[in-house]
């Protein structure tokens, strides 16, 4: 077969499989950004809080999940999801062993070591915030409610921007660890392209240069958007 | 000027632009064994680059730097730009020019002995222990032997500038540059430097300096150059400038900067 | 509840597995390094032959996962014979030849951007001062530029060093029995996924501690002038001591 009858959009080549696989990737990281965002903020909270308790727990998830090998945590949540699962199955008059989507499992674990790096970008771009607008806004008596709305969340997008395009970046190239559990993303689209047709050269470059063209676009996007966030702050420099 | 005593330092039709701005439109200066030459202008006058180019900081498009009879090669780049002949002769020749920066550029990882002992020991190649004495002498001169441990981030401007003085002395140079060495300084700071200036002068030093401080200009240096526009607008001894005020820009220049005497 | 006996057996198991793991680290680290101030070098060159290549491997190593990478050298090179054929087999035929080799390169691409940004933090006005003193180039780059990016570059380096550490657990996916690959083995034997996990994210956890006090110990070192004033010396830094002469 020729190069491009292999990676051809047809029944016989590999285009469709390889195109299908991408999307499953960006929705795979997509979801992580989101659980990341949700779980991020609530740990960017703990690390500012006043207690001393949630600083500590907010340090103490920073420190587990940028220690912990990523591939680790994966199969934490892959095997351990699965042994949760089958005993509430089990639980609930079921019986065999369960297994738990891949996806779910992926997009939690991708997320979750997304929310510790997204943390110290949230953590950062409050900082960045409160030094001089937020003292602001408290200046001229903004209650806390108008304070967060007016202030903090439209600033907080400008000082966050930078940082998350590269947790993104992050999340985009762990996701092709969740090829371990059985997802079928790039990665391991490209495997099993490269083991059926034994063409592995071939099949891990196309592979990487999808990978390319995904965090270089993403990129793109991401550039674009802080332009455009810079652009609208330059437009309303007046925002209380 | 005498033609058969040879100069120290001899810069003759210095040219140099930044893109379409024409900073420096034929500059010639020389300096003779002694002489304290202030260089006096507006900012943006083009006597910072002036200075720079003199030990080749920045690259004239144009003209001759000859240092104690020696002329520096320079040689035209396809695009016609100038460059330096020899990076040798560059190196060389810079070492027997001391420079002294507007922000002192002391060397932040190294302390105040290390920062006096790194150009003599490193270009100059001399035996440490040599050095380390020379380095001391000095930093006694400059009233900062007690601080030689010290790093730079520990000393104030003023310690700062001084040590920068010990390190450009160290190099034992012909000509002493001053890029306005005060310029950065709190103005109660800028009398220590400027004491040392004069302890320098006093001792026959060869020195440019490049400086706001009319006091300096009028009762240090035995030469005043004023420059405006990137030409030489006038020069002459103190008394010939500041009394006989020869151009109107001058004039201009002296009354618009009140005139302060930190002496 | 928490069965003590066969924690420390995993953790012996596992413990077995460390020097894998470490040499892995070490070599990569060391391997990457060099590898990386070669490309930093090309990158900062003004002549767009040696800089738009070092662009490129900076682009190609920091754009595509890891994973991939590896299994492009293990899996991807073999299948050229001339590869197979060739002296570099030595190294490329071994599972642990091919993680050190795509570690190191992965790393480098990382590490140039960071000497990069740390070349690039250099006061220009240290590096005239250098000039002016008759420096020639390569006694600049090595009293002034050469420490004082170190430095700064540090504290980037180590964050580095703690993902590379993390990244040497995918070498168990091309069959080398590190730490991670040895705890996924008895994970899949016994399905105690809890205490294989507690014994290995332990060993992991110990192992970028070290790595980060290290680091921080040698930016230490490397920092005095960023500590306080010496001891014994006179005190404020105020013009009290004037000019002697």
């Amino acid at each position: 077969m020729t190069l491009l009858q292999m990676l051809s959009f047809a029944d016989t080549g590999w285009g469709m499989a390889l195109l299908k696989a991408a999307l499953m990737t960006l929705l795979l990281t997509l979801a992580a950004l989101l659980i990341g965002a949700l779980v991020g903020s609530v740990i960017a909270a703990a690390k500012l809080s006043r207690r001393r308790v949630w600083r500590w727990l907010g340090d103490a998830y920073s420190i587990l999940f940028r220690g912990i090998p990523e591939l680790l945590l994966i199969y934490l949540f892959y095997f351990g999801g699965a042994s949760v699962v089958s005993a509430a199955h089990h639980w609930l008059g079921g019986d065999g062993y369960v297994d738990v989507p891949p996806f779910l499992v992926g997009a939690i674990a991708v997320g979750l070591i997304s929310a510790s790096y997204q943390a110290e970008v949230y953590r950062g771009a409050f900082i960045a915030v409160a030094k001089g607008e937020l003292e602001a806004a408290l200046a001229i008596g903004m209650g806390r409610a108008m304070r967060i709305r007016r202030v903090l969340m439209p600033q907080i997008w400008r000082y966050a921007l930078p940082g998350l395009g590269n947790v993104w970046q992050m999340s985009l190239k762990d996701s092709a660890l969740i090829s371990v559990i059985g997802l079928v993303e790039l990665m391991r689209a490209s495997q099993v392209a490269a083991g059926s047709t034994h063409q592995y050269f071939t099949f891990y470059i196309v592979g990487g240069a999808c990978y390319l063209i995904l965090t270089g676009l993403s990129g793109r996007v991401f550039n674009f958007a802080e332009a455009r966030v810079q652009r609208t702050q330059r437009r309303n420099p007046a925002q209380s | 000027m005498s033609t058969h005593v040879q100069a120290a330092l001899s810069v003759a039709n210095i040219h140099k632009a930044f893109g379409a701005a024409q900073v420096l439109k034929g500059i010639s200066l020389d300096a003779h064994k002694g002489d304290v030459i202030s260089i006096l202008g507006a900012s943006g006058s083009g006597k910072s680059t002036f200075l720079r180019c003199i030990n080749l900081l920045e690259t004239p498009d144009e003209g001759r730097i000859v240092l104690d009879g020696e002329t520096i090669e320079m040689k035209r780049h396809r695009d016609g730009r100038l460059l330096p002949g020899s990076n040798r002769q560059v190196e060389a020749m810079r070492s027997k020019l001391g420079m002294v920066f507007q922000s002192f550029n002391l060397w932040s990882h190294m302390t105040v002995l290390q920062n006096v002992i790194e150009g003599p020991m490193r270009v100059l190649k001399r035996a440490r222990a040599e050095c380390v004495e020379e380095a001391e002498h000095l930093l006694h001169k400059v009233g900062l032997y007690d601080h030689r441990d010290y790093y730079p981030a520990h000393l104030s401007g003023g310690q700062q500038q001084r040590v920068a003085i010990a390190r450009a002395l160290a190099m034992n140079p012909q000509v002493m540059l001053f890029d306005e060495p005060t310029s950065a300084l709190d103005p109660e700071l800028v009398g220590e430097v400027l004491r040392v200036m004069r302890a320098l002068a006093e001792e026959g030093r060869t020195m440019l300096v490049v400086t706001h401080e009319m006091g300096f200009a009028r009762h240090v240096s035995n030469r005043v150059v004023f420059m405006q526009g990137g030409q030489i607008d006038c020069e002459g001894t103190p008394s010939e400038l500041f009394e006989g005020l020869p151009t109107e820009r001058f004039r201009q220049f002296v009354s618009s900067h009140q005139q302060r005497n930190h002496e | 509840m928490i069965d003590f006996a066969f924690m420390s057996d995993t953790l012996l198991k596992l413990l077995g597995a460390l020097p894998t793991t470490l040499t892995l680290f070490f070599s990569s680290l060391a391997l990457g390094l060099l590898l990386a101030l070669v490309v930093v070098a090309m990158r900062v060159s003004r002549w767009p032959l040696l800089s738009y290549p070092a662009r490129f491997y900076i682009m190609l190593f920091r754009g595509t996962p890891l994973l991939i990478q590896m299994f492009l050298i293990y899996y991807g090179l073999g299948q050229f014979p001339a590869v197979r054929h060739s002296v570099l087999w030595v190294v490329l035929k071994s599972p642990y030849g091919c993680a050190v080799i795509s570690l190191a390169l992965c790393t480098a691409g990382y590490t140039a951007e960071i000497i990069r940004g740390g070349l690039q933090s250099v006061p220009r006005g240290q590096i005239e001062a250098g000039q002016a003193v008759g420096m020639s180039r390569w006694t600049l780059l090595w009293r002034v530029i050469g420490p004082i990016t170190l430095r700064q570059a540090l504290p980037a380096y180590s964050t580095e060093a703690v993902l590379l550490v993390k990244s040497t657990a995918l070498a168990s996916l091309v069959t080398v029995w590190d730490v991670t690959g040895v705890a996924q083995q008895i994970i899949q034997r016994t399905y105690r996924t809890m205490e294989v996990f507690i014994c290995a994210a332990l060993i992991y956890l110990v192992l970028n501690f070290l790595v980060v006090r290290a680091v921080a110990w040698v930016e230490h070192r490397l920092s005095p002038h960023l500590r306080e004033r010496p001891l014994g010396a006179p005190g404020k830094p105020t013009p009290e001591t004037a000019p002697h002469s």
